[in-house]
């Protein structure tokens, strides 16, 4: 993998264990990672970076995955940036909203579907 | 004397035990080793909280995913993924512990108690927390502080924690209650314990309880004699007899059975306590309905014999005038089965119930010591609620002349006490009954012998040339 510059991701998630296995498996593919366990601190850390890509969690502390979309998608600077939804339970409540989510993945999740569909959203072959 | 409001856990046994459940607002730890069950313990709770309109948080501080967890709670019944996310919410606060301590974790949940509403609230993974704290008082001062928020906002705290913390930890002095659940072997037989260490501002059934985890979670069986320790209803002192099902025992009883008794029948396997019990069950009509509760027959077994007898098991079950409840194994809890006895009664409105045996039942007991206590209330518990018992208890000796009560005691837990023995005549086994004890009425006391012919059981006076007691 070569790109010209360093693609970042940013990964929001509660669970240490799932945003630790996320970053080591797209680390490996090339990008950079960025972690934050809720989505509070995810908009912190947006003062800081600007990810190409945000993958989200929904049930989080301080600020859930929809509220953090939703305050994402207001900043204008990121309106174009996807966001991808894992999550088990309120999978269906990320469906209902293409508005904020690019794509909608179930929890537990298999790694290399999310893989895939980082690739896909960020159009590389 | 005020009353504390309760927040019932929804495990009957484990309500049972705290006298009507938590207190709400309060704060507990939950104590076990990984596996004893605490978990579930919580999450059932949980489940049937938001069930009936609470809200749930559920904080852990373990690395654990929470998909494993769902994926190893949704083999059991109360689970029920819609309501994740939205009554019931699951945070982790393991990032925040390790990188930003104990404090923020308890800033954090304070939040998320207001933000969800949260009116219980589940922490996983107290040794955690201990592990980060640098001494115990910033333990003490964990659990303080999040159980004054949690009070505040009028949220019941559950502390799970896989560490055996003593009486005196500081986590115990802190919080309202302690429950502990573990694991002893009896034998090769592991049997789950649950002990309420300490209940603040509520009454509890002390002691060690018996409990499994079944595809519906928890469920505990408070020790009979402590739950029952008085009858549930005034003993109904019922002097209505009713028929035995066998006319000529009635008379020797003097009338019948006392609808509110217990009888016993001794003997030897084979002697013909079961028929006893068969004719018994045979007079069980709709309006008041009969239970066999047996340890030995299948019900196919039965209601072959049934046939024999010319009663019709299978049309009785099926009307709705008999209920076979068979225990097939000898696993199995020795309060299980008495709740479960009595569940049944309760159901079916049952009024006539044939244990067979005692012997069978006691026989799960893990500690023999409370046999007596156990069955002394279990009986007395039938007789409030105005069953006739007929029982049967296995004596060992076939033929032997030297009758050996079971133990002492259980002649003072039963009304009625007869005993069947063989006796050789010539050279013929005869079956015979004798009437040892009835409470409250007069009876024969001859030794009588038992003809079971043409589907009839009948009871003949033992002739004055038959020697009183078995030759050699």
């Amino acid at each position: 993998m070569d790109y010209n510059k360093v693609t970042t991701i940013l990964v929001v998630d509660d669970e240490y264990l799932i945003a630790d296995i996320l970053s080591f498996a797209l680390e490996d593919e090339g990008f950079s990672v960025v972690t934050a366990s809720n989505g509070r601190k995810g908009l912190d850390a947006l003062d800081r970076v600007k990810p190409a890509l945000i993958i989200t969690d929904f049930m989080m502390p301080a600020m859930d995955g929809l509220e953090f979309a939703t305050a994402v998608r207001a900043l204008p600077s990121l309106l174009q940036v996807p966001i991808i939804l894992i999550s088990g339970a309120q999978a269906h409540i990320g469906m209902q909203r293409p508005d904020l989510f690019d794509a909608v993945l179930p929890k537990p999740f298999n790694i290399d579907a999310i893989i895939a569909e980082v690739r896909k959203l960020l159009h590389l072959a | 004397m005020e009353k504390l409001k309760r927040l019932q856990s929804g495990i009957e046994g484990l309500d049972a035990l705290l006298k009507g459940g938590l207190v709400a607002g309060a704060s507990y730890i939950i104590q076990g080793r990984p596996g004893s069950g605490k978990t579930i313990l919580a999450n059932q709770l949980g489940f049937h909280h938001a069930n009936n309109g609470g809200r749930v948080l559920v904080a852990t501080l373990l690395a654990e995913s929470h998909d494993r967890l769902f994926q190893f709670l949704s083999t059991l019944s109360f689970f029920d993924s819609s309501k994740i996310g939205e009554e019931i919410q699951f945070v982790s606060a393991f990032d925040t512990l390790e990188n930003e301590g104990l404090d923020e974790v308890v800033k954090l949940l304070r939040r998320e108690i207001s933000r969800r509403k949260a009116t219980v609230l589940v922490v996983d993974g107290l040794l955690n927390a201990r592990s980060k704290a640098d001494s115990h008082i910033d333990t003490k001062k964990f659990i303080s502080e999040l159980q004054g928020h949690a009070a505040f906002a009028g949220c019941t705290v559950l502390f799970l924690t896989s560490s055996r913390l003593d009486d005196g930890s500081p986590e115990h002095t802190m919080v309202d209650g302690v429950i502990e659940i573990g694991e002893e072997l009896f034998g090769t037989r592991s049997v789950r314990r649950i002990q309420l260490r300490k209940t603040r501002g509520s009454a509890a059934l002390a002691g060690l309880h018996e409990c499994e985890i079944t595809d519906n979670g928890l469920v505990v069986y408070p020790r009979l004699e402590s739950l029952y320790s008085h009858p549930s209803a005034p003993d109904s002192a019922d002097m209505t007899r009713i028929g035995s099902g066998i006319a000529s025992l009635d008379t020797i009883l003097g009338g019948g059975l006392y609808s509110s008794s217990v009888s016993l029948v001794m003997g030897p396997s084979g002697i013909g306590k079961t028929t006893l019990g068969l004719k018994f069950l045979a007079e069980s009509t709709v309006d008041s309905p009969g239970l066999h509760f047996g340890f030995y027959e299948s019900p196919q077994r039965l209601r072959l014999k049934g046939d024999s007898l010319g009663i019709d098991i299978k049309g009785m079950e099926d009307s709705g005038a008999l209920t076979i409840a068979w225990q097939p194994t000898t696993e199995g809890l020795l309060d299980g089965l008495g709740a479960r006895l009595l569940s049944i009664v309760e159901e079916n409105g049952i009024k006539r119930v044939f244990v067979d045996s005692l012997s069978g039942m006691t026989r799960v007991a893990t500690n023999t010591a409370r046999i007596t206590d156990f069955l002394s209330a279990l009986m007395n518990e039938l007789r409030a609620r105005g069953v006739t018992v007929l029982a049967t208890w296995e004596m060992r000796d076939l033929l032997g002349s030297e009758v050996s009560a079971p133990n002492s005691d259980l002649s003072s837990i039963v009304d009625n006490l007869m005993l069947m023995r063989f006796a050789e005549n010539d050279f013929e086994l005869k079956r015979t009954l004798s009437v040892l004890k009835v409470r409250d009425s007069a009876y024969d006391p001859s030794r009588f012998e038992v003809v079971i012919q043409a589907q009839d059981v009948l009871l003949k006076k033992a002739s004055r040339h038959e020697p009183s007691v078995p030759t050699e």
